[in-house]
């Protein structure tokens, strides 16, 4: 199975899979058949319901190359820096702005994609 | 880093641009072989070395493509870099020339425009692109540089106002320039209340997809007196891909890596430059070049912005054809607008040129960067 097919199938199952080098310990996203640290083709998930982060930068999408996301705009897309290291793009949740502490969690969509949503961190959940 | 000798570029040529086209790239970029050949008395059969850059090109690469045009070079480069493919055309067929592989090396870039051209480039642009972006409603660049310019604003107090002065000084240039497919007036007023895309950005912050190409000829300068032709002389350049990747979000580009390099080599320093030619895919890359290129401090674009003018008339002469933002983006041609433009200005009456350029957004930022000083 290719990276992007098995996040996929983790995203599928509710999980958030991010590739963890075993040889030099680097995390990162989007996943690949090498790590790009070190190179090593020793690649694990780490797989977890979501993983913590922080939005570096959000839009607000009005246009869009793919006719099946027309009916759906505007669409709330972001970048959030996740604690663990890797930039994502991700759907945003209501009330996600630049700055706000965010958990990532992952889905699939109408295509069997794997596709990353950040919601605010609830007030005293984590 | 070694100098360039005596290799020069001239023959600027464009192929001039079009909405849509059911040519393919090939004729595009025939075309404007022909027109260098046109413009510089060139023989075909001199013609030894050729730099090519197409996003279109496919099925054929630049094997198929000099067969297809009955060249029969022994020097060929293909440079998939979209918007730095004009300052990397240039210094590869500046090395070639300089070191005897080609006597004259034509750098060519263009692409056709189809009904569908600039969506299917987009959805398979790269693994990473397709997979990890298009899913998340299929916005393409401008959602990738939406994001780079609302940290920007952030980051540097820039408004919508400053990038719109950018984009109005240019429209005005391309006033002038019938080479230019958007020539009607632009206030700052429509400029703002332009229809969102991908916000902050509006209509008039994302440049328009189209068919074209553009061309120029490096060779000896010997040879470019004897053909008469008006050429530029290459100071320094710099290239550079993936810079920063730890960077979280792209702050800035690969120039602030080697701009030292550039202009130690050049000799010279911004205030030098008559001309500056940026890569305008969208504003705020305008004015990230600024900041990395030495032009004003990092942090301090938009100040930079306001207290210059752009326009005709003022006091920084830039993107002086009108840009991309204006012209029109010719696909890869996009990265060889800056490069002509700046050839046609020293064969006028510029004494030094910058070029820039920025290419090959893929995933969260573009990866490409390169730029060139020129002189007369």
């Amino acid at each position: 199975m290719t990276p992007i097919a098995e996040l996929a199938a983790h995203a599928k199952a509710g999980e958030l899979a991010l590739q963890r080098c075993t040889a030099c310990g680097a995390v990162q996203y989007p996943p690949r058949e090498l790590c790009l640290s070190c190179l090593a083709d020793a690649l694990e998930w780490r797989v977890s319901d979501h993983e913590p982060g922080k939005v570096l930068a959000t839009t607000t999408l009005h246009h869009s190359h793919d006719p099946q996301f027309r009916s759906r705009l505007p669409l709330r897309v972001g970048l959030v820096r996740l604690d663990a290291g890797p930039t994502t793009v991700c759907f945003l949740a209501e009330d996600c702005g630049t700055g706000t502490r965010v958990v990532v969690s992952a889905e699939t969509d109408d295509a069997d994609r794997a596709v990353l949503t950040a919601a605010p961190v609830q007030a005293g959940a984590r | 880093m070694m100098d360039y000798g005596d290799a020069v570029a001239c023959a600027p040529v464009t192929v001039p641009y079009v909405r849509r086209s059911d040519k393919a790239a090939a004729w595009w970029l025939g075309s404007a072989l022909r027109k260098l050949l046109e413009v510089s008395g060139v023989k075909k059969t001199q013609i030894e070395g050729l730099c090519l850059s197409s996003f279109t090109l496919a099925p054929d690469g630049p094997a198929p493509f000099v067969q297809y045009v009955g060249l029969s070079p022994r020097f060929l480069e293909f440079l998939p870099f979209g918007g730095a493919c004009g300052v990397l055309a240039l210094r590869r067929a500046a090395r070639a020339v300089q070191c005897c592989d080609a006597e004259v090396v034509a750098c060519i870039a263009g692409d056709t425009n189809g009904p569908t051209s600039f969506q299917d480039l987009v959805a398979q642009f790269s693994s990473f692109s397709r997979d990890c972006v298009w899913p998340y409603g299929a916005g393409g660049p401008n959602q990738s540089f939406a994001l780079i310019t609302e940290h920007a604003m952030r980051r540097t107090g820039a408004t919508r106002e400053d990038f719109g002065k950018l984009c109005v000084a240019q429209r005005r240039w391309a006033q002038r320039n019938p080479l230019a497919l958007l020539r009607s007036e632009l206030t700052l007023e429509d400029y703002l209340a332009a229809r969102p895309i991908a916000e902050p950005l509006r209509l008039f912050d994302c440049v328009m997809p189209c068919a074209g190409a553009d061309a120029f000829l490096v060779m000896h300068r010997s040879r470019a007196q004897a053909l008469g032709l008006p050429c530029a002389r290459i100071l320094a350049t710099i290239e550079r891909h993936n810079a920063f990747p730890e960077d979280p979000i792209q702050w800035r580009g690969g120039w602030a890596m080697d701009a030292d390099a550039l202009w130690s080599q050049a000799a010279l320093g911004p205030p030098d430059m008559d001309v500056v030619q940026t890569y305008d895919d969208y504003p705020v890359i305008s004015m990230l070049q600024f900041e990395d290129l030495g032009f004003c401090a990092k942090d301090d674009g938009a100040e930079f912005i306001r207290r210059n003018d752009f326009a005709p008339g003022g006091n920084l002469r830039h993107n002086t054809g009108g840009g991309q933002l204006s012209c029109g983006q010719a696909g890869a041609a996009g990265g060889f607008l800056g490069m002509v433009e700046a050839l046609r200005q020293l064969a006028a009456d510029a004494r030094h040129a910058l070029v820039s350029g920025f290419g090959m957004v893929n995933y969260d930022r573009g990866l490409c960067t390169a730029a060139a000083v020129l002189a007369r």
